[in-house]
C-alpha cells in the first residue's frame, strides 16, 4: 500500500522528472571533474614541465595578420622570419647578424590572441608558438578568403586551403543522410549517430500512428457510449435497441429488427450476439441498468448456472442495501455516465467511481482485439478514468506486492491469482467492498424489483436458493471448471476469490446471468431484454469462450473440459430456446 | 479435476515440486478478460505467468511454456506500462532459451541479426544520457584518478572499454587544471571495435589539444577476454590507472565450464539439492520465491563459489585476468559492476533475482521518458532486453552478463591482490548532488563496505563503484 501510494506520486511528477532530466542531460556532459579542482591557478598549456618564467609576448592583430613582417628597407622584399631577412641583407652587402643559439639563457615565448574574447588572449592560455598564435588568430577571428572553387569551402589559412585543395573530391564521404565530408574521422563520427537519427525520425510517424490510433478507440468508445446513452433515454420504443445493434456494427442481426416482440427471435438474440462485432459491448453496461430497474424475472436455469457459486461469495461480503446500491451505480458507470447513474441510483458518486475504474478496464478493452494497441489505448482509458483511483503501480512495487501475496495466502492452497485478487482489492481497500457489492448488487437489483423494489441481494439469493435446485448439478459442473481453471478451493474463502475474478471473468458471467434471465421472462420489456441480452449474452461467450480455452490449455484436462461444457449445453436448452444454445456451442468453438 | 492437474505438475524432482507451488491452477485462457484487467491486476498476472513460464521452461515442458508465453503475449507490450515492457523481453528471453534446444533454428532465426556499431554507440550513449549510474560511476572514477595522480607526471590510463569519451574528456579537462599543472596523460582505449577507439581518439585528441594537455591515446583493438596485458605497453615511471566499467563479469563466464569439468554429476543435482534445501526451511509459496531472504538462501551457485582457490584447483579466467591486471602494479583501479546476483546456477534463480533488479531499470526509465520515447524503447530492447535475454538464455561461456553482488567482487578482489581503498569523499558528494539533481526520490546512492558506493533504485542495489589499490 505504501509502496503503490509512494509510487502514485511517483509516476505523478514524471512529467517534470523527465524535463529535469533534460536538464541534466545537458550539464551533466559539462564534465563535472572540472569543477572539482580549485581553478585559481591556470597554467599555460605547454608541454612538460610548466615553467613559470616565461616570457609572454602580445601581438597586434595586424603584426599577426602579416604575412612577411620582416621587411628589406633596400628591394621592400617581405620576410616571415627575421634570420631570413637576415640572410637576405647579406645580398645586399648590408650589415646582417644571425642570432646565435643561445639555448639556456633565453626565455622561452608564449603569444596572447589580441582578440579580448578570445580564450587564449588570457596570459595563463597563451599559445607556445608564433605560427600556431598567427593561424589561430587567422583561423577563429579572420577572413576567410581562400575559397575552394570545387566545394566553395572558405579557409582563413592559406595553407589549410591548399590542403584542402588537394584532396578535395578525390576523396568524399556521403552519408545516407546526403551530407558530405571530405574527411574520414569527422565522417565516421557523423556515421556513429547519423543512421539512428535517421532512423528514429523514420519510426517517429509510426509511433504517432499508434498513438493516434488509440486515441481514436477510445473517441470511438466515448462516442458510441453517449450513443448508447441516448438510446437509454429513449428505451420506450422496442426499435431503437435494435437499431443501435445494427449500428454497432452487427449487420446480420437485422433481421431482428422486423420481429422484436417475438419471443423466440429475443433468443435468439444471445446466441447470435455471440459474433456480435465489439462495439455492442459499449452498449452493454447500459443497458443493464434497464433490466434491473425494470426488475426481470428470474429465470431458474440460467440464473442458477450462472449465478450461484459467485452469489455465495457476494453474500459473505456485504449487507443487501448498500449492495443494491453499489451495483446500481456499478453498471451505469460502466457506461461512462457516472452522473447519470449517480442520479438513478442515488448512489453516492464516491462508489460509483470506484465501480467504474473497476470495470472500465472490461469495457475498453473488450472493443479493442489488436494485441498491440491493447496497452497503449487501456492506458489511457485508465488515466482518464481512474486517475485518482487506481495509480499505475512501478514494477518494483508490483513485485513487492506479488511477494507479499504470496506469503499471506499461502495457507490456503495457494493461487497466486487468487492471491492476485485479495490483494490487489486490499491495495485499495474501498474497492474491494465495492467488487464484492458488485456482485451482490446485481442481485440485489433483481430482487429488488421482483420484490417490489425493497429487497437487496440477500432477497435475490434466498430466492435463488428456493427456486433453482434443478440448477444445482449444471451449476456443480460450472464451478467444477471454474475451480480447474481458477484454482483449488474457491469453497473456503470465496469472497476474496470472486473479488479477485472480478476484474476478470466472474463479473461477466454474472451479470450476463441477470440479463438473459431477465430476457427470456420479460416479454413486456422487450426491447431493454434484447439490448440486456444481447450485452449479456456476448460477455457470457466470450466468457465460456475463455473457459474452453482454458480448459484445453491446461492440457490433459481435455476431457473433463468436454464433460462440462456438455453438461452447460443441455443446461442452456432446458433454460432457454433451442437456437440460443447452438449458437452458444458454436459460440464456444470459435 | 484440479487435483489431476495438480499431481500430473507434481513429480520427484524438487524442482518441480517448486514449480508446482508457485503453478497457481488458472492457467487461464480466457483472452478476452485478460485484456480487462486493470495496469495493476495485469502486472500480477505478468509475473505470475512470467513466473510460470520459467517453471516450465526449466522442466522442460515446453508445451506448457508455450501456452504460457501466448498468455503473457496477450498481455506484454514493449510500450506498455513497466510491467508489460519488462514482460516484453523476459519472454522473448524464455522462448530463445527454449528455441536454443534446436541450435538450427536458433541459427536460423537469428541469421540475420546485425548489431550495427553505430546502433550500439547510440545505446550506450543513450543509456549513458538517461541513466545517472554511468555518470555517477564516472565521477566517482574520475575523481580517484585525480586524487590518486595527485603530483604525479606521468599519467597512464587503462580503459577496459573505451567506448565513452565523455568519461575522459571530462578527466582531460580536469587534469589540466591541476593546481601543480597538467601531467602527460597516455589513455589506453581497449574496444574490440577499431571505429569506435579511432572516435574516442579524435574526440580525445581534439580535446588535449584545445586544452594544450599533452596527451596520447593508445587504441588497442581485442575483446576483452582476448586482451593480451603485456601488449598494454605500460612503461615504468608512469603511473597506472586502470579504470573498469561494468566488464568484470564477462569473464566469470568460463568458470562455469571450468565448474562442470569438475563436477561431473552436473549442475543440476547440485541445484536440486539447494532448492530442497530451500523449500524444506520455507513453505516454497510464492511470497518466499520472490521474497529476498529465500532467493539470498539458494542464490549461493556452485559456479560462484568455484572461483575461490579453495573449490578450484587451477585458476579460473577471472582470476587470471584480474592476477595480470594486478601484474602491471597499478596505482589505482576502479570497479563499476551491476550490483545484482544474475549469476545463480538455476533458470529459476536467476529469473527471480533479474525480475528484481530489471524492475528497477524499468521503473527509472519509466521515471525518465515518455513511454512513447524512442530512446527509451531502444535502451530497453536493445540494453536491458539484451541483457535479460543473455541472462535467461544462455548458458555456459555465452552467458556473459554474470552480474554479481559486491561482496562477490569484494572477495574476488582481494584474492588477487588488490586492497580496497574508499573512494573520494569529494567524489561522493559530487555524485551525490548529480543524483539529487535527478529531482527524483528513486536514485539513492549508499556507502557500503567503508568507501564502496553502491547506486540504488528505491531499495534496489543496481550497480556499485569501489576503488582498489595494489596490495604488495
Amino acid at each position: 500500500m505504501a509502496a503503490a501510494s509512494s509510487s502514485a506520486a511517483f509516476f505523478g511528477t514524471s512529467e517534470e522528472n523527465q524535463n529535469q532530466m533534460i536538464k541534466q542531460q545537458q550539464s551533466s556532459t559539462t564534465p563535472p571533474s572540472s569543477s572539482t579542482a580549485p581553478q585559481t591557478k591556470k597554467k599555460r598549456n605547454q608541454p612538460g614541465t610548466p615553467n613559470p618564467d616565461v616570457e609572454v609576448i602580445a601581438l597586434s592583430p595586424k603584426s599577426l595578420m602579416a604575412t612577411n613582417r620582416f621587411i628589406c628597407e633596400v628591394c621592400n622584399k617581405g620576410f616571415q622570419r627575421e634570420q631570413n631577412l637576415q640572410l637576405h641583407r647579406r645580398g645586399h652587402n648590408l650589415p646582417w647578424k644571425l642570432k646565435q643559439k643561445t639555448t639556456k639563457e633565453v626565455k622561452k615565448k608564449v603569444y596572447l590572441c589580441p582578440e579580448p574574447t578570445c580564450v587564449h588572449h588570457e596570459p595563463a592560455r597563451a599559445l607556445g608558438d608564433l605560427t600556431g598564435i598567427k593561424k589561430h588568430y587567422s583561423r577563429k577571428h579572420g577572413e576567410k578568403k581562400w575559397k575552394c572553387e570545387k566545394c566553395s569551402k572558405r579557409y582563413a589559412v592559406q595553407s589549410d586551403w591548399k590542403a584542402h585543395s588537394k584532396t578535395c573530391g578525390t576523396r568524399e564521404y556521403r552519408c545516407d543522410c546526403g551530407t558530405l565530408f571530405s574527411r574520414r574521422d569527422s565522417f565516421i563520427t557523423h556515421r556513429a549517430f547519423c543512421d539512428a537519427l535517421a532512423q528514429e525520425t523514420a519510426r517517429h510517424p509510426t509511433n504517432d500512428l499508434t498513438a493516434m490510433g488509440s486515441h481514436h478507440l477510445f473517441g470511438g468508445n466515448h462516442h458510441q457510449m453517449s450513443l448508447g446513452l441516448s438510446q437509454l433515454q429513449a428505451h420506450n420504443q422496442p426499435s431503437s435497441n435494435m437499431l443501435r445493434l445494427g449500428s454497432g456494427g452487427a449487420a446480420k442481426f437485422e433481421h431482428l429488427i422486423g420481429s422484436p416482440s417475438n419471443p423466440s427471435s429475443l433468443h435468439n438474440m444471445p446466441g447470435s450476439m455471440f459474433f456480435m462485432a465489439d462495439a455492442a459491448n459499449q452498449g452493454f453496461h447500459q443497458d443493464h441498468q434497464s433490466p434491473h430497474g425494470n426488475g426481470p424475472y428470474m429465470n431458474k436455469a440460467l440464473h442458477g448456472l450462472l449465478q450461484l457459486p459467485y452469489l455465495q461469495g457476494n453474500t459473505n461480503n456485504s449487507g443487501a442495501n448498500s449492495t443494491n446500491l453499489f451495483n446500481l451505480g456499478f453498471f451505469p458507470n460502466n457506461g461512462g455516465s457516472s452522473s447519470m447513474s449517480a442520479g438513478e441510483s442515488g448512489g453516492s458518486s464516491a462508489v460509483n467511481l470506484l465501480n467504474s475504474g473497476f470495470l472500465s478496464g472490461n469495457q475498453f478493452n473488450m472493443g479493442d482485439q489488436v494485441g498491440s494497441g491493447l496497452s497503449s489505448l487501456y492506458s489511457t482509458t485508465t488515466s482518464m478514468q481512474h486517475e485518482s483511483i487506481s495509480p499505475n503501480m512501478s514494477a518494483t512495487a508490483l513485485l513487492q506486492k506479488a511477494a507479499q501475496m504470496g506469503s499471506t495466502t499461502s495457507n490456503h492452497t495457494s493461487s497466486l491469482l487468487r492471491g492476485l485478487g485479495s490483494s490487489s482489492s486490499s491495495g485499495m481497500k474501498p474497492e474491494r467492498q465495492v467488487l464484492a457489492a458488485n456482485f451482490g448488487g446485481n442481485f440485489g437489483g433483481g430482487g429488488s424489483s421482483r420484490g417490489g423494489g425493497g429487497g437487496g441481494g440477500e432477497t435475490l439469493r434466498s430466492q435463488m436458493e428456493n427456486d433453482d435446485n434443478n440448477l444445482q448439478g449444471l451449476m456443480n459442473s460450472l464451478a467444477t471448471a471454474n475451480s480447474s481453471i481458477f484454482g483449488a478451493g474457491h469453497g473456503q474463502d470465496q469472497s476474496n476469490f470472486v473479488g479477485g475474478f472480478a476484474g476478470s471473468g466472474g463479473t461477466q458471467v454474472e451479470h450476463h446471468g441477470n440479463n438473459n434471465f431477465s430476457n427470456v421472462n420479460e416479454g413486456n420489456k422487450l426491447h431493454q431484454n434484447l439490448a440486456g441480452s444481447i450485452g449479456g449474452t456476448d460477455k457470457l461467450t466470450l466468457d465460456f469462450l475463455g473457459v474452453g480455452e482454458m480448459v484445453r490449455n491446461i492440457g490433459g484436462a481435455g476431457s473433463q473440459h468436454g464433460i462440462n461444457i456438455g453438461s452447460l449445453n443441455p443446461e442452456m436448452k432446458s433454460s432457454a430456446q433451442a437456437t440460443s444454445t447452438q449458437q452458444f456451442g458454436s459460440g464456444k468453438l470459435v | 479435476m484440479f487435483q489431476d492437474e495438480s499431481s500430473s505438475v507434481t513429480s520427484s524432482s524438487p524442482l518441480q515440486v517448486f514449480s508446482m507451488m508457485s503453478l497457481s491452477p488458472n492457467l487461464g485462457s480466457p483472452y478476452p478478460w485478460l485484456r480487462e484487467l486493470k495496469s495493476e491486476e495485469r502486472g500480477l498476472y505478468l509475473i505470475h505467468l512470467l513466473l510460470n513460464c520459467a517453471n516450465h521452461v526449466a522442466n522442460g515442458s515446453l508445451e506448457n511454456a508455450n501456452i504460457a508465453l501466448e498468455q503473457i503475449s496477450q498481455l506484454a507490450s514493449p510500450d506498455g506500462d513497466t510491467m508489460q515492457r519488462m514482460a516484453t523481453y523476459f519472454t522473448e528471453a524464455l522462448a530463445d532459451r527454449i528455441l536454443k534446444a534446436w541450435p538450427g533454428l536458433h541459427k536460423a532465426l537469428n541469421s540475420t541479426r546485425i548489431t550495427l556499431v553505430s546502433e550500439e554507440i547510440l545505446v550506450r550513449k543513450l543509456f549513458f544520457e538517461l541513466f545517472p549510474f554511468l555518470k555517477v560511476a564516472f565521477v566517482l572514477t574520475n575523481q580517484a584518478v585525480i586524487e590518486a595522480m595527485e603530483g604525479e607526471k606521468m599519467v597512464h590510463i587503462i580503459d577496459l572499454n573505451a567506448a565513452n569519451p565523455a568519461q575522459w574528456v571530462a578527466l582531460i579537462q580536469a587534469l589540466s587544471a591541476r593546481p601543480e599543472g597538467p601531467p602527460h596523460l597516455r589513455i589506453t582505449g581497449i574496444h574490440q571495435r577499431k571505429e569506435v577507439l579511432d572516435q574516442m581518439a579524435h574526440r580525445l585528441t581534439e580535446e588535449a589539444e584545445k586544452l594544450n594537455l599533452p596527451f596520447q591515446f593508445n587504441p588497442v583493438v581485442s575483446k576483452l577476454e582476448n586482451l593480451d596485458v603485456e601488449k598494454l605497453r605500460v612503461k615504468t615511471g608512469e603511473a597506472l590507472a586502470i579504470s573498469s566499467v561494468l566488464q568484470l563479469h564477462s569473464f566469470l563466464a568460463s568458470d562455469d565450464e571450468h565448474h562442470r569439468k569438475k563436477m561431473p554429476l552436473g549442475s543440476k543435482n547440485l541445484n536440486g539439492v539447494h532448492l530442497q534445501i530451500a523449500l524444506q526451511m520455507n513453505q516454497s509459496t510464492l511470497g518466499e520465491l520472490l521474497g529476498k531472504d529465500t532467493v539470498n538462501g539458494y542464490s549461493p551457485s556452485p559456479d560462484s563459489a568455484s572461483s575461490s582457490p579453495l573449490s578450484s584447483s587451477g585458476l579460473a579466467k577471472v582470476d587470471s585476468f584480474l592476477n595480470a591486471l594486478w601484474g602491471l602494479s597499478p596505482k589505482l583501479m576502479v570497479v563499476t559492476e551491476q550490483d545484482s546476483d544474475h549469476n545463480g546456477s538455476t533458470l529459476m534463480g536467476r529469473l527471480l533475482e533479474s525480475l528484481y533488479s530489471y524492475a528497477a531499470l524499468f521503473d527509472c526509465s519509466e521515471s525518465t521518458a515518455s513511454r512513447t520515447s524512442l530512446e527509451r524503447f531502444k535502451v530497453e530492447k536493445m540494453l536491458f532486453g539484451e541483457e535479460i535475454k543473455n541472462i535467461i538464455a544462455c548458458e555456459g561461456a555465452e552467458r556473459k552478463e554474470r552480474h554479481e553482488k559486491l561482496e562477490k567482487w569484494i572477495q574476488k578482489l582481494n584474492l588477487a591482490g588488490f586492497g580496497n581503498i574508499p573512494l573520494s569523499y569529494y567524489g561522493m558528494l559530487h555524485a551525490r548532488r548529480l543524483l539529487q539533481g535527478y529531482n527524483c526520490d528513486g536514485y539513492k546512492m549508499k556507502e557500503e563496505n567503508g568507501g564502496c558506493i553502491v547506486i540504488c533504485w528505491q531499495d534496489r542495489p543496481l550497480f556499485s563503484v569501489s576503488a582498489w589499490s595494489c596490495r604488495k
